[in-house]
């Protein structure tokens, strides 16, 4: 590849120290890395080299990371924005994709955990211009934005699956890992991990709070399924949640 | 102010006194004044009633005096008619007509019986025929028969005629004798005597007046008419040997006739009457009616005054009625009276004195067993006697000790209770004040490990991006390979650290889930033994298999668990044993998990400050370990405790709700 045709990645953080690391993990042939030191800064330098990727710290002084993603959205709702933060909880988390970015990250983070997620992020957009041909998805699913879906089955049991524009970005699954039965689950935390075959491992998050009930062991023998059919046999989790309600309120209902 | 000196006294006497005193008053007041009326009554009646019959008899004597009088004008004007008394004038014959007047003289016992002639002069003068021919024509009797009319009254006549009959002076001489209250006398003694007298004219045929015949009896010492009056209207009763009714007559003021005795037993002639009478009969001539001194005695008494032919006052009639009688009557009747009354009172009091005795008696006894009870004897009962309002007093006296030590029982009781109570209150309430310390504590800490957290982990990612970046240059398992994973995994160590901060910091609800807290306990004992710390550390599970999953937050407890392990493995660094149990509580309604290690023990003065964030007695500990455990499980609704012995070892204690 060319430096004409190289992704632009703009990482925004008030701390000239993380932005410098941020820049040398991720800098490379395919990727131009540049920085902002505050949320000002960033809207003014989008505004004249439209980046591809944006990754930004969620507490700034100024504009804070939530109003740049509300910003760069309703300017180019095609950005892709990743949010860090060093102030991780779940719900920022959760919200956050809702309100239209790609992933979160919390701080700290290795190279590696950041350089999947880019990875991803990307590839997700590229795939979403070439094939557009998604399978039709059924209207009675809740969705966490990017992640997964839920589909309530009554009795406090939800099916969870992945969905199709996450794995959109990863070109093969080489190794699927889902959280044990009867383990306890958080909304927003693990519930699943992809490694494709470069090797990057990908966390896929759970809609729901609750106890793992059931595994689709079928699904780890065949993992095509995945790709094939995200809303049936490719469902990865039953999870019993005692407080289902909150926990789909914080989601997006489907289209 | 005496009035009120005399009302407090009697307000203060004890009740009897009270009572006896009430009615005694009552009584006499109500006696004393029965008494004057009925006295006074009583009196009246007795007084009018003698009065009423004095005045009668008064009248009755009158009766007698009167008939005398018309006897005597019978006798004189019978004789004068005789025609052979006017023969024998007319014919002169003296002897015949001496002869003839001295028998009638003789036969009506009369003293005095002369006739005169037609000039007035005596013709005859029957007690002493000697003495004639003085002229009587001045005499207002003889003067008015000249006239042609006959006439009785009563006279008084001079002592220089009484002379000229025979013994008549001196039948009327009388002493004037000394008596007490009558009006001083100037005289020593009385001469003249009072007559009953009557006068007729002697006429002929041809209406010629011929002479007068005049005749007439002397009242001094002369006691027919009284001793009559007495006979008539007294019947001669005696009372304690004196005569109950007596007639006198006066001579103006002066006892001629009369049947009142003296004390030596003689009439009481010669005596006077008192000077009250004297006024009001003689001078003013009204009659009186009175209770009266007579001589010597108190009688009830008339007098009316006796007049003569000019409507002279020339004496008095006089009955009286002993007075005694009736004085004695009076005090019998009052004496009877007062006996009553004094009987009555007496009576009176004895049943004052029961009555009084069966209220105070009762009252007496209450008043000993209030002062029993005051004294705190509850058992004591009053004895009750009658079913009176002072028998239902004692009930209902009774009935209130009876309570009383009912109430005074549960009092103590309560009071027990009570003791307990407040101490357990004020346990809780040290409780409650330590955790509102505790939590403020917390708040303050929180908004502080929020803003540490922040700033920290910009370094941290700064130093572990750094870190893998050099390491992706190093040769791996180099030495610097080697440093530079150490530099990672602290790294992500204080991660780790700055994380359990935030968990700190934010409090905010617990993201609770369904779990077996035994799955939890081993988890976190599967990292935590192969550590260094617990390698002397020999670890004994008693975990109850039939433990109910509970809804928690799985992370938060691991961290709790984690910590009294980590805390439970500091305090035996020489080794020891860490027995860790879970079971149901007694009352079912909890899941307790125990920690208990055989270390150093906690120093008493510790063991309040021990969930404080920052207390550490440990040289690298944050002192946060503890305090967070205690925000989780408080936020869980659940309890943690400490129990220690120093030198024995410490047993942390959390208690889970189920539902």
């Amino acid at each position: 590849m060319n430096g004409e045709t190289k992704r632009r990645i703009l990482v925004v953080d008030d701390e000239i120290n993380v932005c410098k690391s941020i820049r040398q993990a991720i800098e490379s042939e395919e990727y131009e890395v540049e920085t902002a030191l505050s949320g000002e800064e960033a809207l003014k330098k989008d505004a004249e080299k439209l980046y591809d990727l944006i990754i930004t710290d969620l507490m700034m002084p100024g504009i804070s990371g939530m109003d740049l993603l509300t910003s760069l959205k309703t300017v180019r709702p095609g950005v892709i924005v990743i949010i860090i933060t060093g102030y991780p909880t779940i719900k920022t988390a959760v919200q956050s994709v809702k309100m239209g970015a790609f992933d979160y990250l919390p701080k700290p983070f290795t190279p590696n955990d950041l350089r999947s997620l880019v990875s991803r992020a990307l590839k997700s957009a590229e795939r979403k211009t070439e094939d557009s041909s998604l399978p039709p998805m059924p209207e009675d699913l809740f969705v966490m934005k990017g992640h997964t879906w839920v589909r309530d089955e009554g009795k406090h049991l939800v099916t969870v699956g992945i969905l199709p524009e996450f794995l959109r970005s990863i070109l093969s699954i080489a190794h699927l890992e889902l959280q044990k039965e009867n383990k306890s689950i958080f909304q927003g935390e693990v519930c699943a991990r992809i490694t494709d075959a470069e090797g990057h491992v990908h966390r896929v998050w759970s809609p729901v709070t609750g106890r793992v009930a059931q595994t689709n062991e079928k699904l780890k023998e065949n993992l095509s399924f995945l790709k094939a059919d995200p809303y049936g046999k490719g469902w990865l989790l039953r999870i019993e949640s005692p407080d289902i309600e909150k926990d789909l309120e914080s989601l997006s209902p489907l289209k | 102010m005496i009035m009120k000196r005399l009302m407090h006294i009697f307000l203060n006497l004890p009740l009897r006194m009270k009572f006896i005193l009430s009615f005694l008053v009552v009584i006499l007041f109500g006696g004393v004044l029965t008494l004057t009326l009925g006295t006074r009554l009583e009196h009246r009646t007795i007084f009018s009633l003698a009065q009423a019959k004095v005045r009668h008899d008064l009248a009755s004597a009158w009766m007698v005096y009167n008939e005398k009088l018309s006897d005597i004008r019978d006798i004189i004007q019978l004789s004068s008619s005789q025609e052979s008394i006017k023969d024998a004038l007319q014919n002169n014959k003296k002897d015949v007509l001496l002869n003839y007047l001295s028998q009638v003289k003789n036969d009506f016992n009369l003293d005095v019986l002369n006739l005169t002639d037609a000039q007035g002069r005596i013709l005859i003068r029957t007690s002493q025929p000697e003495i004639s021919g003085d002229d009587q024509s001045g005499d207002s009797f003889v003067s008015r028969a000249l006239r042609g009319e006959t006439i009785t009254a009563t006279q008084i006549i001079p002592h220089e005629e009484l002379m000229k009959e025979k013994g008549l002076a001196e039948q009327a001489y009388l002493k004037i004798l000394p008596t007490p209250k009558a009006a001083p006398s100037p005289k020593e003694f009385e001469e003249d005597g009072m007559f009953l007298k009557a006068a007729s004219p002697l006429i002929d045929g041809k209406g010629r007046i011929l002479g007068i015949l005049y005749g007439g009896i002397l009242l001094n010492r002369n006691y027919e008419i009284v001793d009559r009056v007495k006979e008539i209207v007294f019947k001669g009763e005696k009372y304690k040997g004196k005569e109950i009714g007596t007639a006198t007559i006066f001579q103006r003021d002066l006892r001629i006739s009369t049947n009142v005795k003296k004390e030596n037993g003689e009439r009481a002639i010669g005596t006077r009457v008192s000077k009250e009478v004297n006024q009001a009969v003689l001078q003013k001539g009204k009659s009186w009616i009175h209770r009266a001194f007579v001589v010597n005695d108190w009688y009830i008494s008339a007098y009316e005054p006796i007049k003569n032919i000019d409507a002279q006052i020339i004496g008095i009639l006089y009955v009286g009625m002993l007075e005694k009688p009736y004085i004695d009557l009076r005090n019998k009747v009052m004496a009877k009276f007062a006996g009553m009354a004094i009987l009555s009172v007496i009576l009176l009091l004895v049943i004052l004195f029961f009555i009084t005795s069966s209220i105070i008696q009762p009252l007496q006894q209450m008043v000993n067993a209030t002062k029993k009870i005051a004294d705190g004897n509850l058992n004591h009962k009053v004895k009750i006697n009658f079913q009176d309002e002072v028998g239902q007093l004692g009930h209902s006296f009774n009935q209130m000790t009876e309570n009383l030590k009912k109430a005074n029982e549960k009092l103590i009781q309560w009071g027990k209770t009570l003791e307990k109570r407040v101490e357990e209150r004020t346990n809780e309430l040290q409780e409650m004040q330590d955790s509102l310390i505790r939590s403020e504590k917390m708040a303050s800490l929180g908004k502080m490990a929020a803003g540490v957290a922040h700033e920290i982990n910009n370094p941290l990612t700064s130093i572990l991006l750094n870190t893998h970046l050099m390491l992706e240059k190093v040769e791996k398992n180099s030495r610097l390979s080697e440093n530079l994973n150490l530099i990672a995994e602290e790294t992500s160590r204080c991660s780790e650290i700055v994380r359990g901060l935030l968990e700190f910091s934010r409090q905010n609800p617990p993201e609770k889930n369904f779990a077996d807290v035994n799955e939890i306990i081993n988890t976190t004992l599967g990292i935590l033994e192969n550590q260094v710390a617990f390698q002397n550390i020999k670890i004994i599970k008693k975990l109850s298999l039939n433990l109910p999953q509970i809804q928690l937050d799985i992370n938060k407890m691991k961290q709790v668990f984690w910590n009294l392990m980590i805390n439970a493995a500091e305090a035996m660094s020489e080794g020891g044993t860490l027995t860790i149990a879970s079971r149901i509580s007694e009352n079912k309604k909890n899941i307790e998990i125990e920690f208990t290690d055989t270390g150093m023990g906690i120093p008493k003065e510790y063991i309040n400050k021990l969930f404080d964030p920052f207390f550490t007695t440990k040289g690298g500990g944050t002192g946060l370990g503890l305090a967070v455990s205690y925000g989780i499980i408080e936020q869980h609704k659940g309890k943690i405790e400490v129990r220690s012995k120093e030198y024995k070892g410490s047993t942390f204690i959390i208690s889970l709700p189920i539902s």
